[in-house]
Formats: structure tokens, sequence, C-alpha cells
């Protein structure tokens, strides 16, 4: 300490700024530069400078003379001392200690005031640019905590029009990992049934999907820290320090699992999870939970509408195919009516005038729903039509539209048919019942007779026959043939419409009057039940 | 994802690309600022940060990423990013990255834009 103790105060410090101002000018490390500032400002042989780090001494910077640093003494006193070769000046900035500074072969071991000057000035700087850097840190702080905000916002924005799965897992997953400063994440979501549907990994897996589908933590939990003591029964994690995860839920249900796992520190420590990660970790576990929700919903919704357009698609084949109006036969009076159902079964019913006045009709029920049971009908419908000039007998016909649909139907299905062949003079009825509900025949006497099945249902085995059969149909008898969604429709206690109450409803009115008798009186019976079954009626009377 | 964050780079005149692929955490962090120091001292004076292979960056990451730009800015040089995800661009601008580095949507314009700022 070479300056004049003569001098003023003022020029004392001027003086000293000079000489150390310039070597902190310099771009080094702070620590680095205060130490060469203070060995050009005392002429001392070497300097140790230590920096007081949460209630513990480091030592942050040296000269070059090789001097073996000392002991810090604890607690450091207040103002400047000596500990045998050495001056200690303690770094205090607004009666905070910050540093200390040991100097060792002073060339003027007396000079305490320039020191004190020197400890003043360099605990000034210290503790500004501590100042500064808790500035830094606090500021570095905040814009952490707006980033979280805005990632909540633009996740919450981001997911709800995410209908992707896996994207929506790589983002929850991403933003997870990144704002909880964690060093690798796992994210997992079930299918309903338990099994693993999903599983996503950064910097290594957390838990095994497998493990985590088994786990047992309430709804809404999270587990923190302590990976080796994670409370959870069957849920393994793997090779990780610390970890956080939480269940991803919907209420009543577990749809997944995040966890993140060990925390990083700028100085490679692992650090514990703060409550702060935990609760942003269950407001992303909660989004992403109401976003795969949404994500299901709008699947299921796909679903409904594909099955719709399919149904709508299935009903506009059947009403292509069904005849728009019915045929005028001389000697016979007709009616016929189809309800389709929601579900489109496959009921066809169909006329087919033929030379000498004669007629044929049929009414069908195709095994099956929707459009493959409506693709078949189509192609019984073709085959009917294209085999009908073609077929000697009835019988002749059934086997040649059974050995057509072995052939070209796409699909394995089989039909009921009723087919008859009417001569209206005569009153012959030429019929073929493949499987198919009995037909009522009301004699104008007012007894009903059935006309039972003659065969197996057509496609179901191959090289079937059938018998054809014959009944002598009188002036005012009724034949009434009809699908099984009729007899079989159901009401509130689960009983079945029935062929009897069907019978009692064939009376000699006109066909037309009964056939809207006996549909009122299905509706009537059914009540608000739905029924999954066409319903068709064929009615002819021969007048 | 890689399990680590690999950094390759190359010098075009006065600028350098740094390529990142995987996590820029603190270990990704320390080989993108262990990589561009090695630049810095053999006289780079522009550094350009292709992202496009990385997805995630957490605050560590960041705060390595500020001191980098702090020490091409202490030498007057020049700092771009590019090849940004939405969301990290976004980070990088509520961090205050994007207040002394620019950040371009291509390489090409981000190699543009340092040379301009350096020449």
């Amino acid at each position: 300490m070479s300056t004049p103790a003569s001098t003023s105060a003022p020029a004392r410090i001027a003086e000293l700024w000079k000489r150390i101002g310039t070597v902190l000018a310099g771009d080094s490390p702070l620590q680095a530069r205060i130490a060469e500032a203070a060995l050009a400002a005392t002429g001392a042989r070497d300097v140790t400078l230590y920096f007081r780090e949460r209630e513990a001494w480091i030592r942050a910077g040296e000269g070059h003379g090789g001097v073996e640093p000392g002991e810090v003494p604890d607690p450091m006193p207040h103002g400047i001392f000596r500990r045998e070769d050495d001056l200690w000046l303690p770094l205090r900035a607004e009666g905070e200690l910050h540093g200390a500074l040991r100097l060792f072969g002073l060339p003027d071991p007396e000079a305490p005031e320039s020191a004190a000057l020197l400890a003043f000035l360099l605990g000034s700087l210290v503790g500004a640019h501590r100042l500064a850097r808790q500035v830094r840190d606090a500021e570095f702080e905040l814009k952490s905590r707006l980033l979280e905000l805005e990632s909540l916002y633009d996740l919450g924005l981001s997911l709800g029009g995410q209908l992707d799965l896996s994207a929506l897992a790589d983002e929850v997953l991403f933003r997870s990992i990144s704002l909880t400063d964690a060093g690798k994440g796992t994210l997992v979501l079930f299918e309903e049934s338990g099994a693993v549907l999903l599983e996503r990994s950064v910097g290594g897996e957390v838990l095994a999907g497998r493990d985590a589908a088994a786990w047992t933590l309430p709804e809404g939990g999270v587990i923190n820290n302590a990976a080796a003591s994670v409370p959870t029964a069957g849920m393994k994690l793997a090779a990780c320090e610390k970890c956080l995860a939480v269940a991803i839920s919907v209420p009543g249900r577990r749809l997944g699992a995040l966890a993140v796992a060990d925390k990083e520190s700028r100085d490679g420590r692992v650090l514990d999870f703060t409550p702060t990660d935990a609760r942003l970790l269950s407001l992303f576990a909660n989004q992403a939970a109401a976003a795969i929700e949404t994500a299901r919903l709008h699947k299921d919704a796909i679903e409904k509408e594909r099955i719709e357009r399919e149904l709508e698609l299935a009903a506009a084949i059947q009403r292509q195919i069904l005849p728009r109006d019915l045929p005028v036969v001389a000697g016979l009076e007709i009616a016929a009516k189809n309800v389709p159902t929601r579900q489109v079964g496959g009921d066809y019913f169909d006329f087919f005038p033929l030379s000498g006045g004669r007629l044929a009709f049929l009414v069908a029920d195709v095994s099956g729903k929707g459009v493959p049971a409506a693709l078949l009908v189509s192609t019984v419908h073709a085959a009917v039509h294209l085999q009908i000039d073609e077929a000697k007998t009835v019988a002749e016909l059934i086997g040649r539209i059974d050995r057509h649909l072995q052939k070209y139907a796409a699909t394995r299905k089989f039909l009921t048919c009723f087919f008859g062949l009417i001569e209206p003079d005569s009153g012959t009825l030429r019929y073929v019942s493949a499987g198919h509900n009995p037909a009522l025949l009301r004699r104008a006497s007012g007894a009903v007779e059935q006309i039972k099945a003659t065969g197996v249902p057509i496609g179901m085995f191959p090289n079937s026959s059938w018998k054809e059969e014959t009944v002598a149909v009188e002036r005012g008898d009724l034949l009434c043939v009809y699908s099984d969604g009729i007899t079989e429709a159901l009401d509130a206690a689960d009983e079945e419409f029935g062929l009897d109450r069907l019978a009692r409803l064939m009376s000699a009115g006109a066909p037309g009057e009964i056939c809207e008798k006996v549909f009122d009186a299905v509706a009537a019976f059914a009540g608000d039940v739905p029924q999954y079954d066409d319903q068709t009626l064929l009615l002819l009377k021969r007048s | 994802m890689s399990e680590s964050c690999k950094v390759s780079s190359e010098r075009r005149g006065d600028v350098v690309i740094l390529w990142t692929d995987g996590y820029i955490n603190n270990q990704g962090g320390e080989e993108i600022a262990r990589e561009a120091y090695v630049h810095l001292e053999q006289g780079a004076r522009g550094l350009v940060l292709n992202l496009e292979k990385t997805r995630i960056v957490n605050s560590i990451g960041i705060s390595i990423l500020i001191e980098v730009l702090e020490k091409v800015m202490d030498r007057k040089g020049a700092l771009a990013f590019c090849g940004l995800t939405p969301t990290i661009d976004k980070t990088f601008r509520i961090m205050g990255l994007a207040q002394y580095a620019e950040i371009y949507p291509t390489q090409e314009e981000a190699i543009r834009g340092v040379d301009a700022k350096t020449a």
C-alpha cells in the first residue's frame, strides 16, 4: 500500500481506482479481474479471493505467486485483520459479507487505511455484481414463470384441436420435460381394457407401460422425488434418482400416466422437483386427459357417422329395389308394405306379372343387416329377374337363384324366401317356402291355415333342393306372406307380437285395409320399444 | 429422440453453423458452448445455430445459450437461430434470446443475416 498517508481521501480513492480500474475493464471472469486488480493496487506477491456462497466459502480466484491458499477464518472478523504474513480484507457491501481477499507478501504492511479503501471498493464491486446477477436470475425466473403460463395456454389451444393421440402425447411430454428441467420423461396411455395404447419416452424410460398399467396411484395424485421409495404397487421406475409422476385421468377412468425424472441443475446435480413442478405436471396431465377424451369422442363420432352413412346407403339400395307400384292383375286384390328399421335389415318383396294373367311374387328376408344385407338383396333381385323367364317351375327357379348366390354373392349369407306363382283364373298357387315363416291362408270361411316351409333357406348349404307345393286358393281366400319383423316385433315386456295376433287380424276386408291394420297393431304393440328388423307384409286376395 | 444431444459444426468464412440433434439441456448446452467457443477462439465472429433436429430445450439449456450469446456479443459478433419448432421459437422469444439473436426460418437466411451483421 504505497499511497502516501498525507494525501486527501478523494485523491486516494481516485489513485486507487485508477490503478485497479484498467484491470477491471478486461473481459476475463470477474473473480480473475478482482484478483489481478488487488495485486496491481497493492503490489502484494500473491492474492487469494474467496466468495461467500450459501453460508460456505469458495475459492474464486488467485494470483500467480504460487502461494498456498490459507484456511478462511470462520467467523470472519468484521474489519481488516492480519494473520501471520497475510492481510485479510473482508469484502462487504450494504452490511452483507460477500467475500474476502487474502493478500500475501505486501511491500507496505502498515497501510490499513488504504487496505480499508480497497476492501470497500472491491466489496462494493462484488456486491454490485451479485446484485446484478440476482436481478438477472430473478428476471430469468420471471420469464420462466411466464413461459409456464404461456405453455399452459398454448397447450390448451393446441390440444383442443389435436385429434392425433401420438402428436398429442409428444406435445404433452416435450413440454413437461422442458418446463420441469427434467433429464427424461415417459408418457403412457392405456386402452379401456388396460392394455398399453401408446408409450413415449425422451432421454430414457422412466416407467414401463406394462408397469404403469398396474399403477394404483389415486386419481389426481402425485408422487414426488425419492424414486426408490415411490409408494405405488406394481409400478417400477427405471434407473433414475428422483421422479415426479401423475396419473392422466378423467372421472372414473385412468387414461394413462405421465412421469418425469432427474431435475437438472447447472452444476450437474440432480435436484428435487418443486411444488411448482408438481402443480405444472398435474395441469399438463389434466389438459392431456381432456384432449385424449375429446379425441376418443371424436373417433366415436366419426365411427357413428360412418355407420349412419352406411345405413343410409343400404336403405337407398333397398328403396331402389322394392317395387314402387303394385301390379294390377285381374282376379286378384293386392297389398304390400315394407317398413325398414334404422338398422336396415334385408327384407325384399317383389311381383312378376307373367303371361296368361299369372302373377309370381316373393317375400325374402336376408340374414344380417346394413350394407352387406342390402347388397345380397340386390344380388337376389338381379338373380330372380335374370332367371324367372328361364325356369320352368318355381322349384327350378329357387335352385337357380341358390346356385347364382353360391357363385356370385360377395358374402357368405343366406336368405329365407317365400316364392309363389298364382293363376288367378284357377286359383292354383304353386310355391316354395325356403325356410321362411309360415304363410297364412285365410279361407273365405274364416279358417286360417298355415303354409309351412318346403326346404332350407337359400344359400345356406351347397347343392340344396326345394320341393314345390301346390295349394288351391278359392275366391275370397286371403294369402298373407310376411317377414319375421312382423311376428317377432317386441313390446316393452320383451314379448313377441306372434303368429296368433297376426292370424286374428286376417279378415274378410280389403287387403289394403288389412295391411294398414296389421302395421297399426304391430306399432301399437311395440310402443316406444325400438325394433331392429324390417317389417314386410304381402297380401293377395282372390276376388 | 436420442438420449444425448449431438452437436456438429462447419465453418464457412467468418460464420460457423452448428447443428444440434436432441434435447438441449445441461449436457446439450455444454456441447454447444464447447463447440462454439472453439470456433470463437479460432476467430469466427458469427454463429448460426440450426435446431431443426431439436424439439426440447430446458431452462438450463437456455441459460447456457445466453452465455454463448453474451460471449459472441462481447466479441462484437452475431448469433442467429434457425430451424426452430414453433414451441422453441416462442420459448426463445419469451426468455429474451430473441432480443439479441435473430431467428430465421431457414439456414441460408440465417447465414446471410449473420454475415451482414459481422461484415
